[in-house]
């Protein structure tokens, strides 16, 4: 017998660029906002989220520095790494840490300090979501890189254009706009995004996560509140792009959604809302696919008829996203859980008019290597 | 270069084991350095070990008799079906070029 799983509580620190703040101070600020909202005062293990930690911020022993500094006792801690999937993972094993009846509640904190570091040195350090001793990396090729590859081919496939990717990244700011703790919140237009710099043809500026500093937060406990985390799935995926049998394809995203729904016995019509890991605008529509939202090769589509806004039919990223909302690497899984249980208590920066009762979150690491899913019900 | 099989699945990279029937690898072939570009990007913001060649392409180059793919880097401007082949492999790095530029050359 398992034990049920429910959120009693959440916190996020704004996300942007934060010189006077450590990587300590993100993951504390986040984890007593996420302890002071579940109103509980005894936590029985700390889970972190965090990826860059020690080669950006020269910091380790998260789990041990949370639990010491927000004077938890001696209780069991540990980081979990995956990438940008490093919070969703973190999230994952706290969930299945209650359902085993070990812990009755624990906290989950992701955090990531990276605006002080060039961009050239982030782009080297996140190179490492990708396999480092392969010919690939030797070729050259960014985690950018990557995605730029699969935004060719998918145009080449489908009658796909840089506009659809626009598309995405236009709608994930104007979300951005509403969230205060979003880290871009400025107007933009279609044609800004498609005359914006290009990182890595034919992803530009825009169509590209940022660099951010920022922490996110949850506590989970198995005593009830009124959300319940209803499936907890992972999957992994091929580590190298020469390696991929379809490369307009994310198998981990595919196979985690697919357990998730069969977890919690529902499938891609029954969801209202939904985060998507989208680090890349093409990486959005790809995995909106995968998760049974749209035919495969038929995503773009979806965002070209407004189905994937706030008041379309699967509303992807209410949030702002990745593009918008920034991505603290460690934090990324766990922010996305902030959006929705915000989306689901009815109080969310673009709240949807029809109260969601479902919601999933979708948190990728590397190119396609690990993937999250998260299916959470307002009970 | 040498290509693995088992099952019908092809890949230069070497695996232990089978994903499809759960066996040990053992079949190996070389195959030309020829191919098509399945895909590639121009990338221009790159880590701080490639800055000195920034812009530069790299492809996933679909290789000739295999299912197999290749990342490759290349040194014209390509569009995906274009056909390129092995120029030298540099540091690890394979350096492809444009099929008719070679002939032409």
């Amino acid at each position: 017998m398992t034990a049920p799983v429910y959120i009693h509580g959440i916190g996020m620190t704004k996300f942007g660029s934060f010189e006077d703040k450590t990587l300590k101070d993100l993951l504390i600020e986040a984890s007593k906002e996420a302890i002071k909202d579940a109103g509980v005062s005894k936590i029985d293990a700390v889970f972190v989220g965090n990826f860059m930690g020690g080669s950006l911020a020269n910091q380790e022993i998260l789990g041990a520095i949370v639990a010491n500094d927000l004077g938890l006792g001696y209780i069991p801690t540990a980081k979990l790494e995956g990438a940008c999937a490093s919070g969703g993972i973190a999230l994952r094993q706290g969930v299945l840490s209650i359902m085993s009846g070990e812990y009755e509640t624990v906290l989950i904190v992701g955090a990531e300090k990276m605006k002080h570091a060039s961009t050239s040195t982030v782009t080297q350090v996140i190179n490492t979501a990708m396999d480092q001793s392969t010919n690939e990396k030797e070729a050259g090729l960014t985690f950018p890189g990557y995605f730029g590859t699969v935004a060719n081919r998918y145009f080449y496939e489908t009658g796909a254009s840089k506009e659809h990717l626009a598309k995405v990244a236009l709608k994930n700011r104007e979300n951005a706009m509403n969230n205060p703790y979003a880290q871009f919140q400025k107007p933009t237009t279609i044609d800004e995004i498609l005359n914006a710099r290009m990182v890595t043809d034919p992803l530009g500026l825009f169509d590209c996560s940022p660099i951010t500093d920022g922490g996110a937060a949850v506590v989970l406990s198995s005593k009830p509140s009124n959300i319940k985390v209803r499936a907890s799935a992972q999957a992994s995926g091929p580590t190298l792009m020469q390696d991929a049998d379809d490369l307009l394809s994310l198998p981990a995203v595919r196979v985690s959604g697919e357990k998730a729904y069969e977890k919690a016995g529902l499938g891609p019509e029954d969801i209202d809302v939904v985060e998507i890991h989208d680090c890349f605008s093409m990486t959005e529509i790809l995995s909106s696919e995968e998760l049974g939202f749209f035919p495969k090769l038929q995503g773009w589509q979806g965002v070209n008829e407004g189905k994937t806004r706030v008041d379309g039919e699967i509303p992807i990223n209410t949030s702002g996203g990745l593009l918008s909302k920034g991505h603290p690497i460690g934090a990324t899984g766990i922010a996305q859980i902030y959006q929705l249980v915000r989306q689901l208590r009815g109080n969310a920066p673009n709240q949807l008019t029809k109260q969601p009762k479902i919601a999933l979150a979708q948190n990728l690491g590397g190119t396609g290597a690990y993937s999250v899913v998260h299916i959470l019900e307002r009970v | 270069m040498i290509v693995y099989e088992c099952c019908g699945i092809e890949s230069v990279t070497k695996k232990v084991y089978c994903s499809s029937c759960g066996k040990e690898i053992t079949n190996e072939y070389d195959v030309p350095e020829v191919g098509t570009v399945y895909s590639f990007t121009v990338i221009q913001v790159p880590p701080t070990q490639f800055a000195h060649l920034a812009p530069y392409t790299v492809a996933l180059v679909q290789l000739n008799n295999t299912k197999a793919k290749l990342t490759a880097r290349i040194v014209d401007q390509v569009n995906i079906g274009d056909e390129v082949k092995l120029e030298k492999i540099v540091d690890g790095a394979y350096v492809f070029k444009k099929s008719e530029v070679l002939h032409n050359s």
